[in-house]
């Protein structure tokens, strides 16, 4: 396994092609190149882009696994093309398709425009329903640790879109929320400080909503940031039916306020030294 | 309806189906081993109407074809909807798989009421 | 919509994806093979109830279908149903558990390597899956030699 992970040498890419103005299917082309230890996909595409292949698409952009854009699927897996080292993944032969089960724009291109939609769907910010709080607020809002903890894992979505590539639902279901949104719907509901169950309940207590989810949990193996949007789900499920029941997490609106003259009494303890210059 | 609540039904009629399907292999599946009856004269004919005359399998027997029909059912209604279909099918999906599960209701009850009212001899 | 917009091409695995879509762990394929299952038990069902309606038209209609099914054709579908049940029953009690977010663990900070809600409840998973392997032969070993 070693010799394989980290001796450079020559590896064989299989990509798929795909141009939207010549091609009525994708068809797959080979190119060789030299690999040197430590080298991405991403670094891999760039290379090939400018010694081979000039007309070869792709979308990235950051390449440290923090915008989500250079989702492919690799080997059989999707997985971020900047985050995969190409040695790492062992085989002689690397093959690099776009994401499936979105429209493929051009070659390594998904359109990710239905994992925007859906997560848009969810309403994915806190809703606070004293409005009167809203306009002339009174306090500031506290979290402990504990209940920070409670959602703080489901944050970190890049919405790169790998698990919806990798949920069998939304193999067939285009309609299906998808993990993505799913999860960051548990992260809104669980958040202390959110009081817009009922609100969100219209959006995702539907058919194409969380019940469509088998649990296969595909979606927590593909995802790059360790969000586990399986987890996300099964907790909304449990969140769901508690709520419909009535045994819900009562929230009450401003649970803990901390009033505003603590909060500028705060500010001027901690306030920085006066400047020297 | 909510969603929840029909997967909700889905889960609760679980253990209804565990005992009552479990009870159900005993006597039709392992007679030999729980009753000391062969499978033969399990599912013999006049057995068959003799433990179809009591009030208990009468209704037991409703109870598990309506728990395992709906459980069964939805899963199929499920499946059914998540393949790519416009909102006209998926409530044509909707609305069969009900008549196909009152059909079925329907005709499994009455079997087994004409084997609970059923006069051996005539 | 611009008519000159190239068209992008359909990317969606469709039921095949059900099926396979890459190299995942074998939950996956637990999830084929409850539907699977599900999809046989709810067709034997709707089945079962028309075929045991044949008693409405007398003995011997009934005695008739009692000895077709005494055929070594029918004990062999029979326990193929037998294993169904249990499969999916079993699978079922892990998913009845872990969908209402039991033995899943609780949320944390992602820290590499991660952690998953999959790998967690891993060990429930084998533990049923073995006891519904145990169940199928012996289950089987009682239909097959009474």
């Amino acid at each position: 396994m070693s010799d394989k992970t980290n001796t450079p040498r020559e590896i064989t890419f299989r990509v798929r092609r795909f141009d939207p103005d010549t091609d009525s299917a994708p068809h797959w082309s080979e190119y060789r190149q030299h690999v040197h230890d430590g080298m991405t996909v991403l670094e891999a595409l760039h290379q090939l882009k400018a010694e081979q292949e000039p007309t070869l698409s792709w979308r990235s952009s950051c390449r440290m696994g923090v915008c989500g854009s250079c989702g492919m699927f690799i080997n059989e897996l999707p997985q971020l093309a900047c985050q995969t080292q190409v040695l790492h993944l062992g085989t002689d032969v690397v093959s690099i398709a776009p994401l499936p089960n979105y429209d493929n724009v051009k070659d390594l291109v998904p359109d990710l425009a239905p994992l925007i939609e859906k997560h848009a769907a969810i309403k994915p910010y806190i809703i606070y329903t004293d409005q009167i709080e809203i306009d002339s607020p009174t306090g500031e809002f506290l979290q402990t640790p504990e209940e920070r903890e409670a959602f703080s894992q489901f944050t970190h979505c890049i919405k790169c879109g790998l698990c919806l590539a990798a949920c069998p639902t939304v193999a067939t279901d285009p309609l299906f929320l998808g993990p993505q949104a799913l999860a960051q719907a548990y992260r809104y509901t669980a958040d202390n400080r959110d009081c817009g169950m009922k609100e969100r309940i219209e959006a995702i207590d539907i058919f194409h909503g969380p019940y469509q989810c088998h649990f296969a949990g595909a979606c927590s193996q593909a995802c790059p940031k360790g969000v586990d949007p399986a987890f996300g789900i099964q907790l909304l499920k449990r969140a769901l039916v508690l709520d419909s029941i009535g045994f819900g997490k009562k929230k009450s609106l401003l649970a803990k306020v901390m009033p505003l003259a603590d909060v500028v009494k705060a500010i001027e303890e901690f306030a920085p030294p006066p400047r020297t210059v | 309806m909510r969603e929840t609540r029909l997967w909700s039904v889905h889960l609760l009629v679980i253990p209804i189906i565990v005992v009552l399907l479990g009870a159900h292999f005993a006597v039709m599946h392992y007679a030999p081993v729980f009753y000391g009856v062969s499978i033969e004269e399990a599912r013999n004919f006049e057995t068959m109407i003799e433990r179809g005359r009591s009030v208990a399998q009468l209704v037991l027997y409703i109870l598990l074809l309506a728990a395992a029909l709906y459980h069964g059912l939805y899963g199929l209604r499920g499946i059914l909807r998540e393949l790519t279909l416009t909102p006209g099918l998926g409530k044509i999906v909707d609305t069969s798989i009900i008549l196909l599960g009152l059909f079925i209701f329907a005709l499994g009850a009455y079997v087994t009421w004409w084997t609970f009212s059923f006069k051996i001899g005539g | 919509m611009n008519s000159n917009k190239p068209t992008a091409y359909n990317n969606r695995l469709g039921v095949k994806g059900w099926v396979y879509a890459g190299r995942y762990t074998f939950e996956r394929y637990l999830y084929l093979g409850h539907r699977l299952s599900g999809l046989g038990l709810i067709a034997y069902m709707v089945l079962h109830i028309v075929e045991t309606a044949n008693r409405m038209r007398g003995e011997e209609a009934w005695a008739a279908l009692m000895t077709l099914f005494a055929s070594p054709l029918f004990r062999v579908i029979e326990y193929l149903l037998f294993a169904a049940a249990v499969f999916h029953a079993m699978n079922g009690v892990r998913l009845l558990l872990t969908e209402l977010g039991f033995f899943l663990g609780k949320p944390r900070e992602p820290v590499y390597p991660y952690s998953s809600s999959i790998k967690r409840h891993r060990p429930l998973t084998y533990i049923i899956m073995a006891l519904a392997g145990l169940i199928i032969i012996l289950g089987g070993s009682s239909l097959f030699f009474p």
